[in-house]
């Protein structure tokens, strides 16, 4: 049905690492890393604050380049995908244009992918991510939550095979996220896309993936890598004691390496 | 040193006025030769002989299509001269002196002000009437000028160190407002100025007290001279035609400036008082003698003098009367 | 009913403007024998006797300000584009646009009218001269000021420059180029009025000059109030046509400077290249056009000039001291009376309706009706060119400053406004350091401004300085004193440049980190 239906691809990571230099002073901020993310899976990295996690993100978009290693999705370089518009990124700061309405912006998710304009489509994506009636209103009218919806809203209108979102739901309040958090996933995994998310939020890692990656403060290196097995979409239940159970193995391994209270806690 | 105005819009247009004019009156285009005048300043009846010689058509009936470019203050008139935009140039025996100096190659071909119109402007209640009576007062007037000062000190044997010279810019304000005592400035301008606003003051013509530099010159290149002469006294004549019935009747000239121009935000009283006070130097026994314009080797040797006193030296080869000759002869 | 405080504030505006009227009236009355200022009613009555002959001459100035706006501001939109296509550009186009709008109208004026002959020619081109910079500098900041989350999202697409441009750069620069353009519309009208000094015909130019030389106050200042008057209309029309367009006012109008040299040999090779730039500039255009040699001085000539004649050059020396003697204290005080009222108007923001209009009127009147006026007003001394500096510098000064408090971020006011913090605490603690980026980059542009006023100042009034020397060489033919001043001021316009630059790298690098990082 979908153009891009059945496209994706395994995501390989080999020997990656990343280091940054500002005048003579270098910081190491991913570890040397091999990891496989397998086609049309939801993989989340958790860990502290600043641990790398982002970067890891911006890696695997080909925004940045590692330093060591390389990186594959499918034959592709990250690069090449994003020649063809192959996969799209909701970033932490929703980097909305200040110029153009909310509909503009999630139509320009559809424009830069080179797809054809779709009014129905974009309305429907606003309607999912719960800002219907404010089509119209520019970003500086919106609140922080409902500019990130808006931002998540324009990742998703190029169908992207491969879907990056950085801490999507962080500014985005506690009932409208868990909303999100069931009508979202849908969207992409019912395209079989791959998606790799950023969180904080232990519970909505083991709601949302179908992998868990605990990452270790700088450098980032992954600690822990716990397979979900919980059944998928609206089956998942996060009363449920296999959930809960989850939650408490992540917490475990985040503990474990040492980290605040304050962000395990989360 | 031949140049032409390089832009293609100028050239087309021109081109196509041409093409219109011929078309419109096949007659009046036919040998129409084009010449520009530069004059060297702002339109005023200081000019009014060459817009009656264009008003009557003397140009025109010569062959001549003239047109009167002005000057202004930031328009300086050897340039367009130089580079062949304008046939001849209004500008003044020092500033030629000047110019032949920095390597143009210009001569005199004309005088319009046989006296020159500098004059020391001052209130009656604390006159400037001699040079002598310049010592201990304050004079307002551009520093380029201090050499002017220093001439007329020279010959006169005034010390200039006991004046005191205040910088200005050229306007009647710092007379008026009592922030200089007199003001070195053409007698035809700044003097008239005040008259009309109902300031009455004194002005002693430097041209009175030994100081001969003529002015209001007409300067062609060499160039031209050799190879565009009959342009040249085609031009000429026409002034002299022009300027002889601005000098019977200067009331009339002022009036024409007056209606030709417009837009130039002139005054008819200002314009008839101009004109009454540039007559005598403009005309003298000489050129009621030889004609309008006319230069001797006397004058000219007067001239070479003062403008050595100016540190501009020359030689009586920069005035070439052969035109004049043409004119009058 | 808030109908009725509506017209009583009316009332109280009309009210002051009568009054201030009236003290107007009452001052040119008791100083009439001193011919400086003309009595509202004399202007009236000057405008009214003679309105055909200044409408004529108001259309016809108009007419070539408006075409040398459209013109200088598309070379100055097209130049920042180029900028920011081809980065490596960047310095080299800056530095040259720098040195363009610096050339003095004593220089450019004559050279254009050979150029072009008879005509608006000249006039349409110093008011593009006047204008390209001022939008070139806000423009090019736009195209520049780019958010990293901005070009990562297009990034992120695989799209490049060109749909940046598009999407994202265009419609970012399009507030900053509104911004320019309302500083341009006085500037042109400016330069078309001096433009006509050159020996044009007619205009509001021509009536100065004559108006001045026949002490015709009430034309002098006719002319005057139309020039103000019309460059106040063009700028509110401008800014009422970016609120129009849904426009938000940008939110630095001039932004961090370029990163500093990779290594230590970057700055003096792009200090080499430019000059040599400029020097085949300088050569080529005058080859190109043919002009002669006797007033149109290849670098040749000048280098000849300046090495050969020791008078020479004192006596340059001794004007361009006079002049910085002039420019410089007019150039601080400006930058300080603009930042001060900027300042003020933020603890006290009653007066802001009271000052903006006035500090627009100031700015707008043209340099070439006000400089006189100013020097008259203030005697031949020092004040009055220092006043004239200040002026020409204090108004965009003031307007940059008040973008960049208006930039405070809003979190940190609150912080302020929890703690009841006193608004001069809230000013010295949070928005001084919002202020200083805006502040730096307007002190960037007030170099050239600065150097236009000194310049016209001593040329039009106090007959002294650099710019006195210009017009007198000119006059009698000197050229290569003149384009010797013309390369010295140049060359001062640059090192000013960089040593504002170099400051404002200190002292950001202490109070804004963020705004060097590009």
């Amino acid at each position: 049905m979908d153009r891009r239906e059945g496209l994706a691809r395994d995501i390989t990571l080999e020997g990656v690492a990343k280091i940054f230099g500002t005048q003579g002073r270098l910081v190491e901020a991913v570890a040397p890393t091999d990891l496989v993310l397998k086609a049309g899976t939801t993989t989340a990295l958790v860990g502290p604050s600043g641990c790398g996690k982002s970067t890891l993100l911006r890696l695997i978009a080909g925004l940045d380049l590692p330093t060591e290693g390389r990186i594959t999705i499918g034959a592709e370089t990250p690069a090449e995908m994003r020649g063809r518009a192959g996969l799209a990124v909701a970033f932490q700061d929703p980097a909305l244009l200040p110029w153009r309405t909310v509909a503009g912006n999630v139509a320009l998710g559809r424009s830069l992918a080179r797809m054809p304009r779709d009014a129905a489509a974009v309305a429907e994506l606003i309607r999912l991510v719960g800002l219907e009636g404010f089509e119209d209103r520019r970003p500086a009218e919106l609140s922080g939550g409902m500019r990130q919806r808006a931002a998540i809203a324009r990742a998703l209108a190029g169908l992207p095979e491969l879907l990056l979102l950085d801490e999507p739901f962080g500014a985005v309040d506690e009932l409208t996220r868990d909303r999100l958090n069931a009508e979202l996933p849908p969207l992409w995994e019912a395209r079989g896309a791959t998606a790799v998310l950023v969180t904080h939020s232990i519970s909505e890692a083991v709601r949302l993936s179908d992998r868990i990656l605990v990452m270790t403060p700088r450098p980032a290196r992954i600690a822990a890598d716990i397979t979900v097995t919980l059944p998928r979409g609206e089956a998942r239940d996060p009363a449920s004691e296999a959930f809960r159970k989850t939650c408490a193995q992540v917490l475990a391994a985040l503990r474990e390496h040492q980290l605040p209270d304050s962000i395990a806690a989360q | 040193m031949m140049f032409r105005t390089p832009t293609r819009r100028l050239v087309l247009g021109g081109g196509l006025a041409t093409a219109a004019a011929t078309l419109w009156h096949p007659r009046a285009a036919l040998a129409q030769q084009a010449a520009t005048l530069q004059l060297s300043w702002l339109h005023s009846v200081q000019f009014g002989g060459s817009y009656i010689a264009l008003q009557n058509g003397y140009w025109r009936d010569a062959g001549l299509d003239v047109s009167l470019l002005q000057g202004g203050p930031n328009a300086p008139v050897e340039p367009p001269v130089v580079a062949g935009t304008a046939l001849i140039g209004i500008s003044a025996a020092d500033y030629t002196a000047a110019a032949v100096t920095q390597g143009a190659p210009f001569r005199i071909i004309g005088v319009a002000m046989q006296k020159n119109p500098f004059a020391i402007a001052s209130l009656p209640g604390n006159p400037v009437n001699a040079p002598a009576d310049l010592v201990g007062k304050r004079i307002g007037m551009a520093l380029a000028n201090m050499p002017v000062l220093e001439a007329l000190c020279a010959i006169n044997g005034v010390d200039v160190a006991g004046i005191e010279v205040v910088p200005t810019q050229y306007d009647a304000a710092p007379l008026v407002q009592g922030q200089v005592d007199c003001l070195l400035c053409w007698a035809t301008d700044l003097p008239v100025a005040m008259e009309i606003q109902g300031v009455e003051s004194v002005t002693m013509l430097l041209a009175d007290h030994g100081y001969a530099v003529h002015s209001q010159t007409y300067i062609a290149t060499e160039d031209s001279l050799a190879n565009r002469r009959a342009e040249l006294v085609a031009l000429m004549a026409g002034e002299a035609r022009g300027w002889a019935e601005y000098q019977a009747d200067p009331a009339a000239a002022a009036q024409l400036t007056v209606e030709m121009f417009p837009d130039a935000g002139l005054d008819l009283p200002t314009q008839l008082l101009q004109a009454e006070r540039q007559l005598p130097l403009m005309f003298s026994d000489l050129t009621a003698a030889e004609g309008f314009g006319w230069f001797t080797d006397a004058t000219v040797a007067a001239n070479v003098e003062t403008l050595a006193l100016l540190g501009k030296p020359v030689t009586p080869d920069l005035w070439d009367r052969s035109i004049l000759e043409e004119v009058h002869g | 009913m808030p109908a009725a405080p509506l017209f009583g504030r009316r009332l109280t505006r009309g009210l002051w403007v009568l009054l201030i009227l009236l003290c107007w009236e009452g001052l040119a009355r008791l100083s009439a024998s001193a011919f400086v200022i003309a009595a509202p009613s004399q202007i009236l009555h000057y405008s009214a006797t003679h309105a055909d002959l200044l409408w004529r001459a108001f259309l016809t100035t108009l007419w070539a300000a408006a075409r040398g706006f459209f013109w200088g501001n598309l070379a100055g939109v097209t130049l920042a584009l180029v900028a920011v296509l081809l980065p490596r550009s960047e310095r080299l186009l800056s530095t040259l646009a720098l040195l363009v709008f610096c050339l003095p109208l004593v220089a450019t004026g004559p050279i254009l009218r050979v150029l072009y002959g008879p005509g608006d020619g000249p006039q349409v081109t110093l008011a593009a001269l006047a204008v390209y910079y001022t939008t070139f500098l806000p423009v090019l900041v736009g195209l520049r000021a780019v958010p990293q989350g901005w070009r990562d999202l297009v990034r992120s697409y695989g799209r490049g420059g060109l749909t940046l441009l598009r999407e994202v750069r265009l419609p970012a620069a399009l507030p900053y180029a509104v911004a320019g353009l309302q500083i341009a519309a006085p500037a042109a009208f400016l330069g078309a009025m001096v433009g006509e000094f050159t020996g044009a015909e007619r205009g509001l130019g021509v009536l100065t000059v004559r108006a001045m030389r026949a002490l015709d106050l009430p034309a002098t200042w006719s002319i005057a109030v139309i020039a103000a008057g019309a460059s106040v209309a063009a700028f509110s029309t401008i800014g009422a046509l970016g609120r129009r367009l849904d426009l938000a006012p940008p939110e630095v109008l001039l932004a961090a400077p370029v990163a500093r040299a990779r290594n230590r040999w970057e700055g003096p090779a792009h200090a080499a290249l430019a000059t040599l730039a400029v020097l085949m500039l300088w050569q080529g255009t005058m080859d190109a056009f043919g002009l002669p040699p006797f007033f149109a001085k290849r670098p040749g000539d000048v280098w000849d000039y300046l090495v050969t004649d020791a008078a020479a050059r004192a006596r340059l020396w001794d004007a361009l001291a006079e002049t910085l003697s002039m420019a410089v204290p007019g150039y601080l005080c400006g930058l300080a009376a603009g930042a001060g009222l900027a300042m003020l108007l933020v603890l006290a923001p009653r007066l802001s309706a009271a000052t903006l209009p006035l500090a627009i009127a100031l700015r707008s009147v043209p340099i070439v009706a006000t400089a006189p006026l100013i020097v008259w007003a203030l005697g031949r001394g020092g004040a009055g060119t220092v006043t004239v500096v200040a002026m020409m510098i204090f108004f965009p000064t003031l307007v940059a400053c008040r973008h960049g408090l208006a930039r405070t971020p809003r979190a940190v006011l609150d912080v302020f406004a929890v703690y009841a913090a006193s608004p001069l605490r809230r000013l010295l603690g949070a928005q001084l350091a919002a202020m200083l980026p805006a502040f730096f980059a307007s002190a960037r542009m007030a170099i050239p401004a600065a150097i236009l006023a000194v310049t016209t100042a001593e040329w039009l009034a106090t007959g002294r300085g650099i710019g006195a020397l210009m017009a007198t060489v000119a006059s009698t033919s000197d050229y290569n004193m003149l384009w010797s001043a013309i390369t010295l001021i140049g060359l001062a316009a640059v090192l000013a440049h960089a040593l504002v630059f170099a400051l404002e790298r200190w002292v950001l690098a202490r109070t804004n980190p963020e705004q060097l990082i590009r």
